[in-house]
C-alpha cells in the first residue's frame, strides 16, 4: 500500500526537481560570493583568486558613510508603506468589486486596473517624468488651474517618497485584486444565503463572511511579503530618482548598484548586500513565527 | 540612464510576471484546497512547497542579481582569457614598419561609446557611413590592414552611467577586447592584476616621430600616469589642458537690450544674472528666464561651475598648493563655501532653475535653445554646441565668450584639471599589441602629418566631428591655440594665403560665415571661437598672462583614490547640489569633515608623499 502510494506520488516529487535545481544554482551557489564582503576585491583576480582579506573593514566603511543610515531608513519607510497599502487597497477594492451585480462591469474594471501591472518601470518612468513635471506636466497643469502651487513630485524630498508609494500601489493593486477576488469566489454562497435569511445587510456580510473567508490568503500574502521588506523596488526607484532626491528616495538596492557597478567598489557593495540579506532573513523568520502565533498558520 | 535601465528593467519585469502568474495560480489553488478539507492535505502541502520554491527563487534572483553577476562571470572569463592568450597562432606577420600594412588584414576588437554628437551630427548626416563602416575604418583597413570590431557600443558620453556600468562589468568579467580605453584608476587595477601587455618597447619601436612628438607636448604627466613600476602599461590619449579653459558665455543681445556692460568683477556677474532673470530679457513679459545655466553634473565643459567658483578663488576637484607648500584638495577649502553661498542666494532669488538637479546637459541645452538662459560658464567650443542651437532657433541671439572675472577685478586664475583621462591599454596576449600604436600613428598622420587630409578626416563642413568616428582620437595639445595664432597673425597681416591645414579650413569657415549665406549661418559657432572676438583669443590671453592654475597631482592614482575617489566625488556633488537648493551652508563643513574621514585624509597624505618625490 505504502509503495503503491509512493509510486503514485512519484511524478509530483519529480516536479520539484527543476525548482530545486533553480534554487540551488541561482540562490545557493552564488552565496560563495559573500566572501567578497570581507575582501578588497579586484574582479580581474577572480572569485577565488589572490584577494586581500580585510575583515570587517568594508562594514566599518559602510557604517561611516553619511548616507547609509538615511538609505536604510528610506528603504524601510518606503517599503513598509508599500506593503501595507499594497495589501489594504486591493482587499478593499476586491470587496467593493465583489458587491457589483453586473458581471461585465466587474470584469472590465478588473482588467483595466490590472493593466498597469504589465508595464515596465522603464516605460512608466519616462511617462511619469513627463506627466509630473512642474513646468509642463499635465498633473501640475491641473493643480495650477485650481490655483494651487505646482508640486515638484520627482524633485522635492517631501513628495518623492509619496510619489513612489502612490505609483507603486497604483501599478500593482490590480494584481492583488485578482488574487483576493479568487479567494472571495471560493467562499461558499450558502453562507451568504444563510446571512440574508438572518437579516444581515451588505456591510455585515462583508465583515462577517467575506473578510474571514479571505483570511488565509491575506495572512499568506503578508507573511510572504514581509520577507521583501528591504526590497523597496529597484526598478521603480532607479528609473525615477536623481541625486536631488537621494536624501528621501535612495534605497539599499540603488545604493548597492551605484557603489558596486558605477564606483567599482565591489567589496563595499557586497557588504551592504549581505547586511540586507541578514536583516531580511530575520524578518522572514519573525513573520513566520507571528503568523503561526496569531493566525495558526504554518507553511511546513 | 534609460538605455541600460531598459535592458535590466525589462528582464526583471519578465521574471516578475512569470513569478506572478505561477504564484497566482498556486495561491488560488491553495485557497480552494483549504476549503475542500483534509483529505488532500498532502497534495496541498506539496503544491505549497512548489509555490514557496518558485517565490523564493524569484526573490532570490532579483536581489542577488547585482552582486553576483560580475563575480560568477569572472571565474569563467579569466580562464578563457588565459587560454586565448597562450595560443599565439600564426597569422599576419607583424609588420615592423610603424605605418606598415598587415597582409592579410588582421582584426582587432575594442569597445566604445556612441555620443549624441556622433550619432546625430556625424552619422546622421553622412550617407552610407556607419559606426562599423566609415571613412576612418576604411582608412585603417586599406592603409594598415587593420579591421576594427566593436565588442559592444553604448549610447551616451564616456562619463554616463550606462557606459561606466558596461565598462566596469567588462573589466570585472575579465573578457577584455584587444585594446580598450580606460581611466587611470582602471588602468592601475588591470595592470596590478597582470592583464595588460607591457607597451614600453612597443611604443619605442612602433610610434612614428610625429606621434612621439605630439604625445609629449603636454609634458611628461600623461606618460607618468600610465607608467607603473617603470613600465609603460598603456598609451595615453593626450588631452590638452589648455583647451579646457573656462569662459563666461553671455548673450550679448540681452546685455545690450538691458543696457548692461560685460562683467569685470563677480559683482557684475551676479548683477547680470539678476537682470537676466528679472528684467525680462526675452521681452515676453513673463518671468521665465534664468540667470545662469547649470546641470545636475555640477561640473563640465558646458554649464559647469568651475569658472564661477574660480571667481571666488575656489578651485574644486583639483589639488592645489597651500601656503606651506603642501598639496590640499580644492573642494574642501573655505572659498568653495563662499561660492556655494552665492549660488544659494541666486537660487533663493529665483535666478536659477529649481529643476537643475535632475537636468542633464542635453536638457539644459534645450533651455538654452529655447532662449531661457543667457549666461553660462563653459569651454571654448560651447558656441558650436549648445549655443549654435539657440542661434538656429533665434537668429537674433548673439553670444560671446568673456574671460573669467574675480571678486576684486584682478586677473583670475583659470583652474585646469589634468585632462588626460583616457589611456589605451592592450589586453595581455593580444595577437597584435602594436596595432593600437599604428592606429595612433595613422590618426595623427592623416590630420596633422605630411599627408594630412584635414577636410576629409577631421572636420569636413558637412560633419564637423568626423574625427570622432575613429576609436582613437589623439590630437596635438595646443593645436587650437596654434591655429588661432596663425589665423590671427594672418588677419593682422591681411594675408590669408599663408594658412594651411587646420588653420586654413577654419579660416574658410569664418569667411563662409562672413559671406552671410545660409551655409555660413550654420558655422556661426566657429566664428565665435576663432573670429576676432572669439574664445580662442581669450585662451591666448590666458596663456600669455600666465593665468593657468594646473592640477598639481598628475601621477598614477594612489591606492585610496582607486577605491574611494568616485564615491567621494559623488558625495561632494550631492552635498553641493543640496546646498545650492537651500540646505543650510553649514552642511559644507560637515561635508569637509566626512570627506577627510572617508578616505580624503589618507588620499591627501598619499598625494603629498608623491609630491615630495617630484621635488
Amino acid at each position: 500500500m505504502r509503495i503503491k502510494k509512493a509510486w503514485r506520488e512519484l511524478p509530483l516529487h519529480l516536479m520539484i526537481i527543476p525548482g530545486l535545481l533553480f534554487v540551488g544554482i541561482f540562490s545557493y551557489v552564488p552565496m560563495a560570493g559573500i566572501s567578497i564582503a570581507f575582501q578588497r576585491f579586484i574582479p580581474a583576480r577572480g572569485l577565488f583568486g589572490d584577494q586581500k582579506w580585510v575583515g570587517w573593514d568594508n562594514f566599518d566603511y559602510v557604517m561611516e558613510l553619511p548616507s547609509f543610515m538615511q538609505v536604510l531608513w528610506n528603504t524601510l519607510y518606503i517599503s513598509s508603506f508599500k506593503l501595507v497599502l499594497g495589501l489594504l487597497v486591493p482587499i478593499v477594492f476586491a470587496i467593493l468589486l465583489n458587491e457589483l451585480k453586473r458581471e461585465w462591469i466587474k470584469r472590465s474594471v478588473q482588467t483595466t486596473v490590472y493593466l498597469p501591472f504589465f508595464l515596465s518601470w522603464v516605460v512608466l518612468g519616462g511617462i511619469m517624468i513627463d506627466l509630473l513635471s512642474p513646468s509642463s506636466g499635465i498633473v501640475n497643469g491641473l493643480l495650477k488651474s485650481f490655483g494651487l502651487e505646482p508640486i515638484f513630485f520627482l524633485g522635492d524630498n517631501k513628495w518623492f517618497p509619496v510619489t513612489l508609494i502612490g505609483s507603486d500601489v497604483w501599478k500593482n493593486f490590480g494584481y492583488g485584486t485578482i488574487v483576493f477576488m479568487a479567494a472571495v469566489t471560493g467562499i461558499d454562497p450558502g453562507l451568504y444565503e444563510a446571512a440574508t435569511i438572518d437579516g444581515a445587510n451588505r456591510w455585515k456580510k462583508a465583515w462577517h463572511i467575506t473578510l474571514p473567508g479571505m483570511r488565509m490568503v491575506i495572512v499568506l500574502l503578508s507573511v510572504l511579503s514581509l520577507g521583501q521588506l528591504l526590497n523597496a523596488g529597484f526598478d521603480q526607484v532607479f528609473n525615477l530618482y536623481s541625486p536631488q532626491v537621494y536624501e528621501s528616495g535612495d534605497i539599499l538596492d540603488t545604493f548597492v548598484y551605484r557603489i558596486g557597478l558605477l564606483d567599482a567598489q565591489y567589496g563595499v557593495a557586497t557588504a551592504v548586500g549581505l547586511f540586507k540579506s541578514i536583516v531580511s532573513f530575520v524578518l522572514i523568520a519573525g513573520s513566520y513565527f507571528f503568523a503561526y502565533r496569531f493566525a495558526k498558520y504554518r507553511i511546513f | 540612464m534609460h538605455i541600460v535601465a531598459s535592458g535590466k528593467g525589462l528582464h526583471n519585469e519578465s521574471v516578475d510576471i512569470a513569478c506572478g502568474i505561477v504564484s497566482n495560480k498556486q495561491i488560488g489553488g491553495m485557497a480552494m484546497r483549504g476549503r475542500i478539507g483534509k483529505r488532500q492535505y498532502s497534495k496541498a502541502i506539496m503544491l505549497l512547497l512548489a509555490a514557496i520554491m518558485v517565490l523564493s527563487a524569484c526573490s532570490g534572483n532579483n536581489g542577488g542579481n547585482e552582486e553576483n553577476a560580475p563575480a560568477s562571470q569572472s571565474a569563467t572569463a579569466t580562464s578563457e582569457g588565459s587560454t586565448e592568450g597562450s595560443g599565439e597562432s600564426a597569422g599576419s606577420e607583424p609588420s615592423a614598419e610603424p605605418m606598415g600594412k598587415y597582409d592579410p588584414p588582421i582584426e582587432v576588437t575594442t569597445v566604445r561609446n556612441l555620443s549624441d554628437v556622433v550619432e546625430n551630427n556625424v552619422l546622421g548626416v553622412l550617407q552610407g557611413e556607419t559606426l562599423e563602416d566609415n571613412r576612418w575604418s576604411r582608412l585603417y583597413e586599406e592603409q594598415l590592414g587593420i579591421k576594427i570590431k566593436y565588442d559592444w557600443v553604448v549610447k551616451g558620453n564616456p562619463t554616463s552611467d550606462q557606459y561606466l556600468q558596461k565598462l566596469n562589468v567588462t573589466l570585472a568579467s575579465g573578457e577584455l577586447p584587444d585594446f580598450l580605453p580606460v581611466s587611470p584608476i582602471q588602468l592601475k587595477q588591470l595592470a596590478e592584476s597582470d592583464q595588460l601587455e607591457d607597451m614600453t618597447e612597443l611604443y619605442e619601436k612602433y610610434a612614428t616621430p610625429l606621434t612621439k612628438d605630439i604625445l609629449s607636448q603636454e609634458g611628461s604627466g600623461p606618460f607618468d600616469a600610465a607608467t607603473l613600476d617603470g613600465r609603460l602599461m598603456a598609451i595615453p590619449q593626450v588631452e590638452p589642458s589648455i583647451e579646457r579653459s573656462m569662459f563666461i558665455w553671455i548673450r550679448t543681445d540681452w546685455l545690450e537690450k538691458l543696457g548692461l556692460q560685460p562683467p569685470k568683477t563677480m559683482a557684475d556677474v551676479l548683477a547680470i544674472s539678476k537682470a537676466f532673470a528679472e528684467n525680462d530679457p526675452d521681452g515676453n513679459s513673463k518671468k521665465d528666464t534664468f540667470g545662469l545655466g547649470m546641470t545636475k553634473d555640477v561640473w563640465g565643459g558646458a554649464n559647469g561651475l568651475e569658472g564661477f567658483m574660480a571667481g571666488f578663488k575656489a578651485y574644486p576637484n583639483i589639488w592645489v598648493e597651500d601656503a606651506e607648500g603642501k598639496l590640499v584638495y580644492g573642494s574642501i577649502q573655505p572659498e568653495v563655501k563662499k561660492a556655494l553661498q552665492a549660488l544659494q542666494d541666486m537660487m533663493k532669488g529665483g535666478q536659477l532653475d529649481k529643476e537643475f538637479g535632475i537636468k542633464e546637459g542635453g536638457k539644459v541645452a534645450e533651455d538654452i535653445t529655447a532662449g531661457k538662459i543667457g549666461m553660462e560658464y563653459g569651454e571654448q567650443w560651447n558656441s558650436i554646441w549648445p549655443l549654435q542651437l539657440n542661434k538656429n532657433n533665434d537668429p537674433n541671439a548673439q553670444w560671446r565668450a568673456f574671460p573669467l572675472v574675480s571678486e576684486n577685478g584682478d586677473l583670475t586664475k583659470v583652474p585646469q584639471k589634468f585632462s588626460t583621462t583616457k589611456f589605451f591599454a592592450v589586453r595581455k596576449g593580444a595577437k597584435h599589441p602594436e596595432a593600437v600604436i599604428k592606429l595612433f600613428n595613422m590618426h595623427l598622420e592623416k590630420n596633422w602629418g605630411e599627408t594630412a587630409e584635414f577636410d576629409t578626416y577631421y572636420a569636413p563642413k558637412e560633419a564637423e566631428s568626423v574625427w570622432q568616428l575613429s576609436p582613437i582620437q589623439p590630437a596635438p595639445p595646443k593645436k587650437n591655440v596654434t591655429a588661432f595664432r596663425e589665423i590671427d597673425a594672418a588677419r593682422k597681416a591681411g594675408d590669408m594665403s599663408v594658412l594651411k591645414g587646420e588653420a586654413k579650413t577654419i579660416q574658410e569657415k569664418i569667411e563662409l560665415y562672413n559671406s552671410g549665406s545660409e551655409e555660413g549661418f550654420a558655422v556661426w559657432g566657429w566664428e565665435r571661437i576663432y573670429g576676432p572676438e572669439g574664445s580662442m583669443g581669450i585662451t591666448d590671453q590666458y596663456d600669455k598672462n600666465n593665468q593657468f592654475l594646473i592640477d598639481k597631482f598628475v601621477g598614477a592614482p594612489t591606492p585610496t583614490m582607486v577605491e574611494r575617489k568616485s564615491t567621494l566625488e559623488k558625495m561632494q556633488n550631492e552635498v553641493f547640489i543640496k546646498i545650492i537648493l537651500g540646505e543650510p551652508i553649514e552642511a559644507f563643513d560637515k561635508f569637509a569633515d566626512d570627506w577627510k574621514k572617508l578616505g580624503g585624509e589618507q588620499m591627501t597624505q598619499e598625494v603629498n608623499e608623491w609630491y615630495a618625490t617630484t621635488k
